[in-house]
């Protein structure tokens, strides 16, 4: 008896089947070669061999790229404001990688911050997350060097680790605990059976082999924010296409904007991205007109000011922005080759 | 005297969703200044009584105003706390939004958020001399704690007012450096860049025109608002007179979409103008304001 839990793989999809009597389940699914989180539709568990990570992260489940604040209608009285409906149904995230958790920790302060984000936080406490361990991390994950392991979490309420044919399951919150209570095909899990969780993750932790050095990144990023040779160095190949910030799972920079149509309209918020000049622009002046300024404003962002604002770096190595970028500009190449100290 | 930090001065009102504008209407229009880039004062006041009644704010704050169906954008409540009657707000026309708001009437509706922001520190202004530098529609922020000063006139020491425009058409809120002028208690100091044939005031830009009027460090505050290259010509001049970083405020604009520290754009350094200002001293700003302001 270890007090842990174990479900074999092939209840995977019962389980899953349960799950949707009460949630909303979303899964890592395939369109046209791009993996995302989609709907569980039933059936199909194949994406337990092929998944590694999804290209958007989980962030659109909570922030999703286009959303409607609220909608307004003008009529003699003037302009009347009402809200969208909302979805009551809880959502429950199958598979969600150990980084990506991390980062909606990271999200959850700024949404939380001075003024709560009605938006964000009701899906957020709406959403059960059930983690699944990455075994089979990227080249360009740096996950290890942010203080994160790639198969285990905290911040789900279940955590899956692949012990061959089961999974070992952790509860990590009450509402994980519950979740599996009650749960058909779940087991007590053997001592063999941790001690092989142990070894799987272990293995996975070693195979990060990129890294960045964070110990002193604040001391050395300071004195180099007016270093103008070397950002624009850094950033010389920089096309400024904005993907590394949309599909980051800690990028939560919006717009906000209106559509009308005769005497009703919407006001949506998308995302947007520090990459592009009209960010930053004002009629008469842009803080941020070159290019090196906005890809030194994304690094610092990430860590230097939210260290300084929430004490944590609003990064956590899922290596997306690397894997992505379509001229393969990298962020742990910037760190990295930042001056030393002097 | 020292201000230290005044971000933490900021006040988060939680009401339910902060997004939700409040409906307000036009009462009246003034044209402060003409042509292509005119500058309007709006005086509105809610639509729902209740919240006539109950709502406050205190100078230097600021509010997202809408144009439903064209967007939002920030303006700093340009009226004093101290004056309730109604609420305004200046808007230079020189974009998507600040084009519709020229373009509405009185009687109309607008959408209003706020007021967000911290304010300009009264406590730490109290009992001290006050310098005002101010240029173009940058004196709408300063002009809310300039009559708020006035309405509580001893509660402070000497006033200077240091306003200056592009030319004498570009001066705004006339009828206030008239009434400023008058005041035995406030020394008003008004300046052009280019002057015209109707002009017999001083001529020359504003921080060169403070630098003349040279007001004394001593247990003195500055308070300057205006274009961004005024303000970065301005800073070096204060300390010139013996101004230290905290002695001097500023209030600072930037493009604002959300108005509540999460929409990302209006950072200098780790501070957010919307989240820790729009009021910076000096000193909280330094090390950014050459390069991204």
């Amino acid at each position: 008896m270890t007090g842990k839990k174990k479900i074999s793989k092939g209840n995977i999809e019962r389980l899953l089947n349960e799950w949707s009597q009460e949630f909303t389940v979303f899964v890592p699914s395939q369109e046209n070669g791009v993996a995302t989180l989609a709907k569980w539709g039933g059936g199909d568990t194949s994406f337990l061999a092929w998944y590694r990570n999804t290209i958007t992260p989980a962030k659109a489940n909570f922030f999703p790229p286009m959303e409607e604040m609220f909608s307004f209608r003008k009529d003699r009285e003037g302009y009347h404001i009402e809200l969208p409906p909302t979805d009551e149904r809880k959502q429950l995230i199958f598979g969600i990688r150990p980084c990506d958790a991390r980062a909606l920790a990271i999200l959850d302060m700024t949404f939380k911050d001075a003024y709560e984000d009605p938006y964000y936080l009701s899906k957020r406490n709406n959403t059960v997350l059930i983690g699944l361990g990455c075994l089979n991390p990227y080249d360009s994950c740096f996950c290890t060097s942010l203080g994160i392991s790639p198969a285990e979490s905290t911040d789900v309420d279940l955590m899956l680790t692949d012990i061959g044919d089961q999974f070992l399951i952790e509860e990590i919150t009450q509402k994980g605990r519950e979740l599996i209570a009650t749960a058909s095909g779940v087991e007590e899990a053997t001592e063999a059976d941790e001690g092989k969780a142990k070894e799987v993750k272990e293995a996975s932790y070693k195979k990060v082999a990129k890294k960045i050095e964070t110990e002193d990144i604040k001391e050395k990023l300071l004195p180099a924010f007016n270093n103008q040779d070397y950002w624009e160095r850094a950033a010389a190949k920089c096309l400024s296409c904005g993907i590394c910030t949309f599909l980051c799972p800690t990028c939560y920079c919006f717009d906000i904007n209106d559509e009308m149509v005769k005497n009703q309209g919407e006001r949506l918020r998308s995302w947007d991205s520090c990459a592009f000049p009209i960010y930053t622009k004002m009629p008469m002046e842009n803080p941020r007109v070159e290019k090196w300024r906005r890809v030194r404003q994304r690094v610092y962002h990430k860590y230097e000011f939210y260290p300084m604002s929430f004490g944590v770096i609003a990064c956590t190595g899922c290596g997306r922005c690397i894997r992505q970028c379509p001229v393969n500009w990298d962020i742990t190449q910037a760190l990295n080759g930042l001056p030393a100290k002097i | 005297m020292t201000i230290a930090d005044i971000s933490h001065r900021r006040k988060f009102l939680k009401t339910g969703n902060v997004y939700l504008p409040h409906t307000a209407k036009i009462e009246k229009i003034i044209d402060e200044t003409f042509g292509e880039r005119a500058i309007r004062t709006f005086h509105f006041n809610f639509k729902d009584e209740k919240l006539r009644e109950e709502f406050t704010f205190e100078s230097g704050q600021f509010a997202e105003y809408s144009v439903f169906g064209i967007g939002e954008a920030p303006f700093c409540i340009s009226s004093s706390p101290t004056r309730k009657d109604h609420l305004e707000f200046a808007v230079l026309r020189i974009g998507k939004v600040t084009n519709a708001l020229h373009r509405l009437g009185v009687g109309a509706e607008i959408g209003f958020r706020g007021p967000y922001g911290n304010s300009f520190p009264l406590d730490l202004l109290q009992g001290e001399n006050l310098v005002f530098v101010a240029g173009g529609i940058g004196l709408a922020p300063l002009r809310s704690l300039i009559w708020n000063v006035i309405d509580n006139r001893d509660k402070y020491k000497n006033v200077d007012i240091i306003y200056g425009a592009r030319s004498p058409s570009d001066l705004c809120f006339k009828y206030d450096l008239d009434t400023w002028d008058k005041d035995k208690t406030v020394n008003m100091v008004t300046t052009v860049d280019r002057s015209d044939e109707s002009w017999t005031g001083r001529v020359g830009f504003v921080p060169k025109v403070l630098e003349e009027v040279a007001p004394s460090a001593n247990n003195a505050i500055a308070i300057v608002c205006g274009p961004p290259i005024m303000i970065r010509f301005t800073f070096p001049v204060l300390e010139k007179l013996g101004f230290n970083p905290e002695q001097m405020i500023t209030t600072l604009e930037k493009r604002m979409k959300c108005g509540i520290g999460k929409c990302g754009r209006c950072n200098i350094g780790n501070l957010y103008v919307c989240r820790d200002g729009p009021v910076f001293t000096y000193a909280q700003i330094k090390s950014f304001i050459s390069s991204e302001y």
